[in-house]
């Protein structure tokens, strides 16, 4: 909310500076975005009279003109506007001002004709951006008169972040009782009472009263809605960021903006019959103010005529009782709304305005009469007429019941951790206008305000005190110690250990969008379950992701658009296959593409190729000892024959690699390489138990066999394994070939079998039998040839 | 005659330039057939006089030549060594063999800032899902439907009671749920909110704080909170300042402001010529919010505390445009 500190200050006027006051309103929990003077510095301006105006000799569009400035002698200026005339009174920057621009006012020759000054315009002196004339000054303007005073220009104007608990401060008055419990001043009065001549009588009813516990019209018939808004409100108006529009209205939106009630005025004439407050017809139909038309829903509180509905309740009028230019009999409303039914209707209309605003935060109930009688005193100054009896519907049952509230001393101390003064909480509960009765030394019994829909419990009171002891005078204390040690497992891998790894190893890590788009969905991942965001940002972002790939892909593409071709990236995050929480798993992917290594004179180009990515995945599953493998399998992101899933027991944990050629060439991407794993998965490691190592000589045995290419290597290590083969220590596949002197379809594995005896050294005998039994093994399970 | 043997073997030694040279020289004096061994041989023919005397003389000959010849030893030693090193020197300046830096991304070295800090104050890290229900996300939080709170959070959707998480709040209530007082927890994770523009972007992260104990106050959290930015920013003399403001799962509220870190409070760009940086929100934990889960207010204060990591991460590293974040641009990921 933006409001003009001068208009705070008719109210509330502590004998601080506006920066002061602003810092202080900022500090007591009303936020002071922005501080800006209404007009920008300049000096030297003062009103001046246009006494002649005549045809400048030489030039068409100029005009010279004789100003009177109240000092004796006219002064002869030159003017360039279409509507400057005589009798004017206009703003004169006379010789040696300084405008805004930091123009110096000089004396001057125009088309030969001297000029001793300027006639200004809204934007020679930064007030608006229109430069479409002079200014035209009310005609009681004093002569000389400095122009800032004139203009009332040394305003400020400050924009108020208001919270959502403090509806009671979206008005002068709101704030201007903020600013009067600040600083121990007292509130002027808001009681109001406009004359009293007609004598029309209007009935309006309420239907659902629990919703609308207050409905007050008034008549005011013969009005001129013709008449100019007095500048003093428009100017106050505009401060507030309000556009104009006939005075009616503008009144409505000033006693708005002054007491915080929104209030609507009627075309009396356009209304059938009497008023009811009612539900609306389901899809009844209703032309609003702003020219968009409405189907209502039943939930939707209206005010309607005899015929149809003329109003949402507390968000908008319609545009068929609208008061217009030549309206002169109105009928004013100024209603309670309960925030609870009305929150939400605008915005299921796309409707944001002042009333709802106000109304679904909670509108003082108490202020309903004063604010009618205030606008009516204000039309009757403006537009003239006659105002008749308000007619009122109250239901004081429906109204927001204040409960006494209990509160001591022990309370607040406890939850503020120091103690205040008795005697300086009830004098706050005073300024707060708190009804209150001290129970014992250090209880009281409070009865909030009815404008403070926000003090309902103890913890609001406290806060309240808080606030107004200052935030920043409160001790500092340190928390106590928690000696509880929780339980913490050393065999737990943490994130920061798997991100080690990998940036070890060379990788950068990426953070992406957690959704994407259904076509790298589709692309990606296309048998997992597609979860849909209802309102996404864009389709780019609709689908929430069940793989990192997919972000992992675009960042690698980008990158190399960019240039860098040798991308490694991986991240860190959950992904989705439902919307449930067992349906969110955090995993760990990587992508890698380009070289291996950037070019350097130790070693030459190598293009990155599955075992790059398995050896990277590697690294994340040693972390922990389980037994992991990798058995040939498909995936749609990975090509066939270079995609392997990971094992953990008979739970496939992750895959690894390479992109499929499909999804290269629709993503335009290069070779690339995949991997990922769920990380819960591979967390829990085990705590390493010490197994004494033989002391006697391991010896090796190399055997190099020729068996099928489609036997996988681990077929055949893990065959021998299975063997449980006495003092077999390690089993090691160090050479694969193919080609020449093998035959076609056949390969050449050579494996180094390592064995080593707790006991005794083993002969070459007992190593050659050994040997044998495995050979012996190979062929008959794989058909093997030794070489 | 020794005395020539010493001078001829002097010589030979010396001009042995390297140690097969040294050694041909030492066969020569010293050998089996060599001069020196040549004339021991010749002693039986001398007089029981003469002998011992030529003994001694030819002993302290050998001496001499020994000594000679492992001196010059040494000497080729050495020289033999530094013409090695000479051979062998490299241009240590070279870059060395593949090697590539990788990094960790500057919101996750400012996640893991943060929570080293609050570890070390005796906090456990915990973290949640990041599509919840409405009760974690809203109502449980003391934001029940239609509350104006609502509208400002902007929420994505996917039916009328599950969303992404507005705020890592929820993660409050999982951990009351599950957990008994005395708790004190951090929770880092991302958060989403259907805003993008230049200073939003629709997913960003959040640290969230949750102290539920028998004596927690205000003080105690204003005290943790300004230890807590005064060691993330490692500024002892930081400012910061707390000012009342409004979250639905707290009361009292503040939100926390420290000194512009980039003007050092002079008013700039950044601070918006305020001096000031809000940097946090925090509060007594609402007791609506203890009692959704069976937690009595009247025995039990909780404190809470909620920090945006961008924005941390921002102000730490001088970054100017939220949306590098994710953006992922080797340029901007290498510089940290």
């Amino acid at each position: 909310m933006n409001i003009s500190t001068r208009w705070i200050r008719e109210w509330a006027n502590p004998d601080v500076s506006d920066s002061e006051l602003s810092e202080k309103l900022t500090m007591a929990g009303l936020e002071v975005d922005r501080i800006a003077p209404v007009a920008p510095p300049f000096e030297g301006l003062v009103v001046g009279h246009v006494v002649s105006c005549d045809k400048h000799p030489n030039a068409d569009k100029l005009s010279l003109c004789e100003i009177d400035i109240g000092d004796g002698s006219n002064l002869q200026i030159i003017c360039g506007a279409p509507n400057v005339r005589k009798d004017l009174k206009v703003v004169v920057a006379t010789v040696g001002s300084v405008l805004p621009s930091k123009l110096k006012i000089k004396r001057a020759k125009l088309r030969g004709v001297e000029s001793n000054g300027m006639l200004c315009s809204e934007s020679e002196i930064g007030l608006s951006e229109s430069h479409e004339g002079i200014i035209e000054l009310d005609m009681t303007a004093t002569l000389g008169e400095n122009i800032r005073s004139v203009l009332d220009l040394d305003d400020q104007i400050i924009e108020l972040d208001i919270t959502p608990n403090r509806g009671d401060c979206f008005s002068v008055l709101g704030v201007a009782r903020e600013v009067c419990v600040n600083y121990n001043l007292s509130m002027p009065s808001t009681i109001y009472k406009a004359e009293q001549k007609g004598s029309r009588p209007f009935t309006s009813k309420v239907a659902n009263p629990s919703e609308c516990a207050k409905y007050l019209t008034r008549v005011i018939e013969g009005v001129d809605n013709s008449a100019q808004t007095p500048k003093w409100m428009a100017q106050k108006l505009l401060r507030a960021s309000q556009q104009l529009h006939s005075p009616i209205v503008d009144i409505t939106n000033y006693v708005l903006l002054e007491l915080g009630q929104p209030m609507h005025a009627f075309d009396l004439k356009t209304i059938n019959g009497d008023i009811e407050v009612r539900s609306a017809h389901k899809n009844e139909k209703l032309e609003l103010l702003n020219g968009q038309t409405v189907s209502l829903t039943e939930k939707t509180l209206v005010i309607a005529d005899e015929k149809s509905a003329i109003a949402i309740a507390g968000v908008m009028g319609g545009m068929k009782t609208a008061t217009l230019e030549n309206s002169t009999d109105i009928l004013f409303e100024s209603a309670f709304f309960d925030p609870i039914s009305i929150a939400g209707i605008a915005r299921s209309y796309g409707l944001h305005t002042e009333a709802s605003l106000r109304f679904e935060r909670g509108v003082d109930f108490n202020i309903t009469r004063q604010a009618i009688e205030r606008a009516t005193e204000l039309v009757l100054e403006i537009c003239g007429g006659t105002a008749s009896e308000i007619n009122e519907c109250v239901d004081s049952k429906s109204l927001p019941a204040l409960e006494p509230i209990e509160i001591s001393n022990d309370k607040i101390s406890r939850v503020l951790g120091f103690d205040l003064e008795p005697s300086w909480i009830e004098s706050k509960f005073k300024f707060l206008e708190f009804e209150f009765t001290t129970n014992s030394a250090n209880s009281w019994t409070i009865k909030p305000p009815s404008f403070r829909f926000d003090i309902r419990i103890p913890a609001d009171i406290i806060e309240e005190l808080a606030r107004l002891y200052g935030y920043d005078k409160i001790p500092v204390q340190r928390l106590s110690i928690n000696a509880n040690i929780s339980p913490s497992s050393q065999a737990m891998i943490s994130s920061s250990d798997f991100s080690s790894s990998l940036v070890n190893r060379g990788y950068k890590e990426v953070i992406t969008y957690s959704f994407i788009s259904n076509e790298m969905h589709d692309l990606v991942d296309p048998n997992s379950t597609k979860i849909l965001l209802k309102n996404p940002i864009s389709d780019d972002m609709a689908v929430m992701r069940s793989s990192l790939w997919s972000g992992l892909i675009q960042s690698a593409k980008s990158n190399i658009r960019r240039g860098h071709h040798n991308a490694r990236f991986f991240e860190l995050g959950q992904c989705f296959t439902g919307t449930l929480v067992e349906d969110q798993v955090q995993k760990i992917a990587g992508i890698i593409c380009g070289n291996r290594h950037d070019s350097q004179w130790a070693e030459g180009e190598r293009e990155v190729d599955f075992f790059d990515a398995k050896s990277d995945v590697q690294a994340l599953l040693f972390h922990s000892k389980n037994i992991y493998t990798f058995e040939t399998a498909e995936h749609p992101a990975l090509q066939l024959g270079q995609a392997a899933k990971i094992i953990k027991g008979n739970k496939i944990i992750g895959w690894v690699g390479a992109l499929s050629p499909k999804i290269q060439k629709s993503l335009s991407m290069p070779n690339s390489f995949l991997f990922e794993v769920n990380q819960k998965d591979i967390e829990q490691g085990e705590i390493s138990c010490y197994e004494p190592f033989s002391s006697f000589q391991a010896s090796q045995r190399d055997i190099a066999i020729v068996v099928s290419k489609d036997i996988a290597a681990d077929q055949l290590i893990n065959s021998i394994r299975s063997l449980k083969q006495d003092d077999l220590v390690d089993v090691n596949l160090f050479d694969v070939y193919e080609g020449e002197h093998i035959d076609e379809g056949s390969k050449s594995v050579a494996l180094n079998l390592t064995y080593q005896s707790i006991e005794v050294t083993l002969t070459d005998e007992q190593l050659a039998e050994k040997v044998s039994k495995i050979v012996a093994h190979l062929e008959s399970k794989f058909s093997a040839k030794l070489r | 005659m020794i005395k020539k043997i010493i001078t001829d073997a002097k010589k030979a030694i010396a001009d042995a330039m390297d140690l097969k040279a040294l050694d041909d020289s030492r066969v020569l004096y010293l050998g089996k057939k060599g001069a020196l061994t040549d004339l021991l041989k010749g002693l039986g023919k001398l007089s029981k006089e003469e002998r011992p005397v030529m003994g001694e003389a030819i002993n302290e000959a050998k001496v001499q030549i020994q000594k000679l010849l492992e001196s010059r030893k040494s000497e080729l030693e050495e020289i033999a060594l530094t013409k090695r090193l000479l051979d062998e020197k490299i241009d240590v300046t070279l870059p060395a063999r593949n090697f590539e830096k990788g990094s960790l991304h500057p919101i996750t070295q400012t996640l893991n800032h943060i929570q080293d800090i609050f570890t070390k104050a005796g906090f456990e890290i915990e973290i949640g899902p990041e599509i919840e229900d409405d009760f974690h996300n809203f109502s449980a939080l003391n934001i029940p439907e239609h509350h104006p709170a609502r509208a400002m959070h902007d929420t994505f959707y996917f039916d009328s009671n599950t969303v992404l998480r507005t705020h890592t709040s929820p993660v409050q209530i999982r951990t009351l749920e599950r957990q008994q007082p005395p708790v004190r927890v951090i929770v880092p994770g991302k958060v989403y909110r259907n805003d993008s523009d230049v200073t939003h972007t629709p997913m960003f992260h959040q640290v969230e704080g949750l102290i539920v104990d028998k004596e927690a106050s205000f003080s105690q959290l204003k005290g943790l909170l300004i230890d807590f930015l005064r060691a993330y920013f490692e500024k002892d003399d930081l400012k910061v300042r707390f000012r009342p403001s409004y979250f639905p799962f707290t009361e009292p509220s503040a939100e926390a402001d420290i000194e512009c870190v980039i003007c050092g409070g002079e008013g700039c760009r950044v601070c918006k010529k305020s001096g000031w940086l809000e940097v946090l929100g925090c509060g007594v934990v609402h007791p609506n919010v203890l009692t959704a889960v069976n937690i009595d207010p009247n025995e039990f204060s909780g404190l809470a505390f909620g920090m945006g990591v961008e924005r941390l991460a921002m102000l730490r590293y001088s970054v100017n445009d939220l949306r590098l974040f994710f953006e992922n641009d080797v340029r901007f990921l290498n510089q940290f």
